[in-house]
C-alpha cells in the first residue's frame, strides 16, 4: 500500500500565482525596513565614537602642550594661558562622592520605606513622587539652590557646623569656613537630592525580584525588618543596588547646571568641603563661549574628554553590574 | 533588657530611619515645588508669554525663549524619534540576541545617563565650527541626540513586552517580517512608544548645557534655523545669574513653567505606561 | 506504520513527512519522523509533555523559520514539493497552511480588521467585495451571528471562546489549503471548546486538518487519523478508531489507558 501524492494542488494555480504576485509586493521593502533598522542601530555606535573622536581631537592642542602635568595641575588662568584640570577633577570627584554618600542610606532607605513599610494605598504616589525628584530639571535645582538652599545653609547651617568642628583637629580644616553658603558641600548635597531616586528606584526594582518565599521564611522565624532586610534582602540584591549606586554616581559626575549655579567657581583644590570650588561641567559651562583661542578652547575639550571618559567607565561597572542581576532574575 | 528587647529597639530606629528618609526625600521634592510656585506664579501672566525677554530695568516676556524652546524641541523629536525606534526595533526584532545588539544596547545605555554638556561640546565641534556661528540648527541636533537613547531603551522594552504569539499569529498569515513589526508590533506597544517619546520631551524640555554653545541665545524672536535661537532654559541660566530683580523674576516664571510641562509629561507618560500594562 | 484504507483505495497525501529530524541549538527534537496528512480529513497527533507533537506541527508551515537556533533536516511534501528546500517562499507557504494557535491572538485591532488584514494582504478588493469575505470568513467560523452588530468593536472585546473561533476565520479568510490547529482549546472553557470541535469538523469538508491536542478524548472525538509521538519519535500513525481500540505498540496502549501522561 503505497501513499499517493496529489501532484496538483487542490487549489486554483492561479490562485497561487496572484499570491506570489501580492507576495512579491513586500520583497523590496521587507530588506530595506531591515536595513534600515540596522542602519539606525549603527548610528548609535556611530554617534558615541563620533563623541569620543571629536573630543579626543579638539584636546590635542592641550594635550600636545600640558600633557599629563594637566591632570594635577591647579593653576587655571586665561591671561596668562596656563590650564590645569586638577581643581575641577577634584570638585567633579568630591561633589560626586558627597552626593553618593548621602544618597546611598537615603534611597535605599526608601527603597525598604516602599517595599516593606509603606501602607499599600500610599506605595504607588509615594513611588511616583520619588521619582519626580528626578524629573526636575537640573537648572531647577541650580536656582533653588543658589537663591533658597544656599542662603539658608550660609545663614543658619554653616556657621554652626564650623563652630562645632573647630577645635577638632584634622576634621576642622574639612569643614573650614567662612560661611559662603554655596560651596562643595552645597553642590554635593543638591547632587545627592537628584540622585537619589536612581538609587531608590533600582533598589526597588532589585528588592522585588527577591522571592517572596525568603523573605516570608525569615518573617516566618520572627525576624524583624532589619534583620530580614540586612540578612536576607540585602544580600541577596547586592549587585543590583551597587549597579544603582555606579548608576547615580555617573549621573553626579555630569550634571551640569545644578552644580554651576551653587559651587562657587573657584579653581581651587581646598580641603574644606565648605569652600567654593568647580567642576569639569561647571568650568565648562561657564567658560566655554566666552574663551578665546585655541589653547583656552583646547584646555576646555580636554575637561570635557577626561569627563567623559570618567563617566564612561563609571556608567559601564554600572551597566555591568546590573546586566549581572538581571540575568541573576531571568533564571 | 532582653536580647529580644534589644533586638525590637534596634528594628524600631531602622525603621523609623526609613521613614525618615522617604520624609526628607518628599521633604525637597515638596519644597523646591512650593519656591517655585511662590517665585514664578506671579509671573504667569499673558504679558509673559506674549512679549519678548526684556533689557534689563524693563518689562518683559518670555515669548521668544518659548518659541524658540518649542521649535528646537520638536525638531529634536522629530530627528530623534525615528532613529530611536528604528534602532529599538533593530534590537527587538532583528538583532536581538546578536553580539551587535549586545554592543548597541550597552553603548546606548551609557549614551542615556552621559553628561550632556558633552554632547554640546560634540556638536559644537562638528556643526558650530565648520558653519562658523551658532545656530538653532546645532541646537536642535544635540537635543536629538539626546533623544535618540531615550527612544531606543523605551522602543526596545515596549516591543518585547508584544508577545511572541501575536508575531506568530500574523506571520502565520504569510505576512512578512518587516510588516509584522510595522502593522502589528508598532500597533501593540503603540501606547508604549508613546510614553518613550512624551519621557524624551519631559527631558529635553529641561536641558540647558547641550544648548549653551550650540543655539547660544538670542535676545529678539527669531525662526532661522540658521542662527542662534533664545530657549527657555538658557535665558533662565542668563537671567538667574545676572544682578537685575526683574530679570531673576522672569527667571523664577520661566522655571516654573519648564517644571510644570516635565511634571504634566511625565505624568502623562505615566498613566499611558499603566494603561499598557493593565492590558 | 503505512496505514490502510478499508475499502483498498490509494489515499491521497497532502501532506508527506520524510525522515524529518529537527534541532532546538544542538538538541534533538524529532527524530527521523514519517508521518502523512490526508487530504480533508482530520489528523491528530497526541503524546505526553514534550514529544514533539508542536514541534512536528510548527514544522509544516515553517514556523520555526522565525527563531534562528532552531533547524529542520529531512523532507516536507505538500503536494510533491518539498517545503523545506532553501528557495522556498515561506510566505506563500503560510498562504497555503494556516496556523491557529493555543491563546487565542487577536489583532490588537477591530473584529472586522483582524479579518480584512489578511484578505488585504493578497488581494485587492473593493469594499463591498471585502465586506462579502469578511462575512464568509465570520460565517465559516461560527461568529457571523455573534459578532455581525458589532464588526467594529475590538478583538480583544469578544470572550475566549470567540476570539478563538476569530483567529479561526482570519485563517479561513485567506483561503488556505491546510489549517494547523497546536492545542487550540486547551485555553477555552468546555461550551466554547465543544463549538470549536464542531467547527474543525464542519471545516474538515474544505480543508486538510491537522490538530495537536493533549486530550485523547478530543483526539477520538474529532479525528480520523491519529498519530502518536513518544520522545520526538513517531511511535505509531493509525486510523484513530483502531488506534484507540487496538494500538499496535505497548507504549500507545500505555499513554491511552492512563499509565502515564
Amino acid at each position: 500500500m503505497v501513499d499517493v501524492m496529489v501532484r496538483a494542488p487542490s487549489v486554483d494555480e492561479s490562485t497561487i500565482l496572484d499570491r506570489a504576485k501580492a507576495l512579491a509586493r513586500f520583497k523590496l521593502g521587507n530588506a530595506f525596513f531591515h536595513v534600515l533598522t540596522f542602519s539606525a542601530a549603527i548610528t548609535v555606535l556611530v554617534l558615541l565614537s563620533g563623541v569620543i573622536l571629536s573630543l579626543a581631537i579638539g584636546s590635542i592642542p592641550a594635550i600636545q602642550t600640558f600633557g599629563f602635568g594637566f591632570l594635577v595641575t591647579e593653576v587655571w588662568n586665561p591671561v596668562t594661558d596656563k590650564y590645569g584640570a586638577a581643581a575641577a577633577i577634584y570638585g567633579t570627584v568630591v561633589t560626586s562622592l558627597i552626593a553618593v554618600v548621602i544618597a546611598i542610606p537615603v534611597g535605599v532607605g526608601i527603597a525598604i520605606f516602599l517595599s516593606e513599610l509603606c501602607p499599600q494605598p500610599l506605595r504607588q504616589p509615594i513611588g511616583i513622587a520619588i521619582e519626580l525628584l528626578a524629573g526636575i530639571p537640573s537648572i531647577i535645582y541650580g536656582i533653588w539652590g543658589l537663591f533658597i538652599f544656599a542662603p539658608l545653609l550660609q545663614q543658619y547651617v554653616e556657621p554652626g557646623v564650623i563652630a562645632f568642628f573647630g577645635p577638632i583637629p584634622g576634621l576642622n580644616r574639612v569643614f573650614e569656613g567662612p560661611p559662603y553658603g554655596i560651596g562643595v558641600f552645597t553642590a554635593g548635597f543638591i547632587l545627592a537630592i537628584m540622585v537619589l531616586p536612581f538609587i531608590s528606584s533600582i533598589s526597588r526594582d532589585v528588592f522585588a525580584t527577591v522571592p517572596p518565599v525568603l523573605k516570608e521564611s525569615a518573617y516566618g522565624l520572627g525576624f524583624t525588618t532589619r534583620e530580614v532586610v540586612g540578612h536576607v534582602v540585602i544580600p541577596y540584591t547586592r549587585t543590583g543596588i551597587i549597579g544603582g549606586v555606579m548608576l547615580a554616581l555617573g549621573r553626579a559626575l555630569g550634571e551640569t547646571m545644578a552644580v554651576t549655579f551653587v559651587i562657587g567657581n573657584a579653581h581651587r583644590v581646598s580641603t574644606s568641603i565648605l569652600a567654593p570650588g568647580t567642576t569639569i561641567s561647571a568650568t565648562i559651562a561657564n567658560e566655554f563661549t566666552e574663551a578665546v583661542g585655541t589653547l583656552y578652547t583646547s584646555a576646555l575639550v580636554e575637561l570635557g574628554l577626561i569627563l567623559f571618559v570618567i563617566t564612561f567607565i563609571v556608567l559601564a561597572i554600572a551597566r555591568y553590574m546590573l546586566m549581572r542581576i538581571e540575568q541573576k532574575g531571568a533564571h | 533588657m532582653t536580647l529580644y528587647d534589644a533586638r525590637r529597639r534596634k528594628n524600631m530606629i531602622y525603621v523609623g530611619l526609613c521613614y525618615a528618609a522617604s520624609a526628607f526625600g518628599l521633604v525637597w521634592l515638596a519644597w523646591i515645588l512650593g519656591a517655585l510656585i511662590f517665585k514664578g506664579s506671579a509671573g504667569l501672566v499673558p504679558a509673559t508669554f506674549t512679549q519678548m525677554t526684556p533689557p534689563p530695568g524693563s518689562a518683559g516676556g518670555l515669548f521668544n525663549a518659548i518659541t524658540g524652546s518649542l521649535i528646537m524641541s520638536i525638531a529634536a523629536v522629530a530627528l530623534g524619534t525615528p532613529i530611536g525606534i528604528l534602532a529599538g526595533t533593530y534590537l527587538a526584532e532583528y538583532g536581538s540576541g546578536s553580539k551587535l545588539a549586545f554592543v548597541v544596547r550597552f553603548i546606548n545605555d551609557i549614551l542615556l545617563s552621559a553628561p550632556s554638556i558633552v554632547i554640546g561640546l560634540f556638536v559644537y565641534q562638528i556643526v558650530v565650527v565648520p558653519m562658523g556661528h551658532f545656530s538653532a540648527l546645532a541646537g536642535m541636533l544635540a537635543l536629538a541626540i539626546i533623544v535618540i537613547p531615550v527612544v531606543v531603551r523605551t522602543t526596545e522594552d515596549m516591543l518585547r513586552l508584544v508577545p511572541n504569539q501575536l508575531r506568530e499569529a500574523s506571520s502565520a498569515l504569510g505576512l512578512p517580517k518587516s510588516m509584522v513589526i510595522q502593522k502589528i508590533a508598532y500597533k501593540a506597544a503603540r501606547a508604549g512608544l508613546t510614553t518613550g517619546v512624551l519621557l524624551a520631551i519631559a527631558r529635553i524640555s529641561g536641558e540647558t548645557a547641550p544648548l549653551l554653545f550650540t543655539a547660544l541665545n538670542n535676545q529678539f524672536f527669531a525662526t532661522n534655523i540658521n542662527a542662534p535661537m533664545a530657549s527657555l532654559p538658557v535665558v533662565i541660566f542668563q537671567f538667574a545669574l545676572s544682578p537685575y530683580a526683574d530679570w531673576q523674576r522672569l527667571a523664577w516664571t520661566g522655571a516654573l513653567i519648564i517644571t510644570m510641562t516635565v511634571l504634566a509629561l511625565s505624568i502623562v507618560a505615566r498613566v499611558l505606561g499603566r494603561q499598557r500594562t493593565k492590558s | 506504520m503505512i496505514p490502510t484504507n478499508r475499502a483498498g483505495v490509494d489515499l491521497p497525501a497532502k501532506i508527506l513527512v520524510k525522515d524529518l529530524n529537527f534541532f532546538y541549538g544542538d538538541s534533538v527534537a524529532l527524530k527521523t519522523v514519517n508521518m502523512s496528512v490526508y487530504a480533508n480529513s482530520v489528523t491528530a497527533i497526541i503524546g505526553p509533555s514534550g514529544c514533539g507533537k508542536s514541534t512536528l506541527l510548527r514544522v509544516l508551515n515553517r514556523m520555526y523559520d522565525l527563531y534562528p537556533k532552531q533547524r529542520a533536516e529531512g523532507e516536507v511534501l505538500l503536494d510533491g514539493e518539498n517545503i523545506l528546500a532553501p528557495g522556498q517562499d515561506v510566505n506563500l507557504l503560510r498562504a497555503r497552511v494556516g496556523m491557529v494557535f493555543q491563546k487565542p491572538t487577536p489583532f490588537p485591532m477591530s473584529i472586522y480588521e483582524n479579518i480584512a488584514f489578511g484578505v488585504k494582504l493578497y488581494n485587492k478588493v473593493s469594499k463591498s467585495e471585502l465586506d462579502g469575505r469578511v462575512e464568509k470568513a465570520l460565517r465559516g467560523a461560527a461568529l457571523w451571528n455573534e459578532v455581525k452588530d458589532k464588526l467594529h468593536a475590538s478583538g480583544l472585546s469578544l470572550s475566549g471562546g470567540q476570539q478563538q473561533r476569530l483567529c479561526i476565520a482570519r485563517t479561513v479568510a485567506i483561503e488556505p489549503e491546510v489549517i494547523l490547529f497546536d492545542e487550540p482549546c486547551s485555553a477555552l472553557d468546555p461550551i466554547s471548546t465543544a463549538k470549536v470541535e464542531e467547527l474543525i469538523d464542519e471545516l474538515r469538508e474544505k480543508y486538510t486538518i491537522a490538530i495537536v491536542t493533549h486530550s485523547m478524548q478530543q483526539a477520538a472525538r474529532v479525528s480520523s487519523y491519529t498519530a502518536f509521538m513518544y520522545l520526538g519519535e513517531l511511535l505509531e500513525f493509525d486510523e484513530t478508531t483502531k488506534m484507540f481500540t487496538s494500538p499496535d505498540k505497548k507504549q500507545t496502549q500505555d499513554y491511552i489507558t492512563g499509565r502515564f501522561g
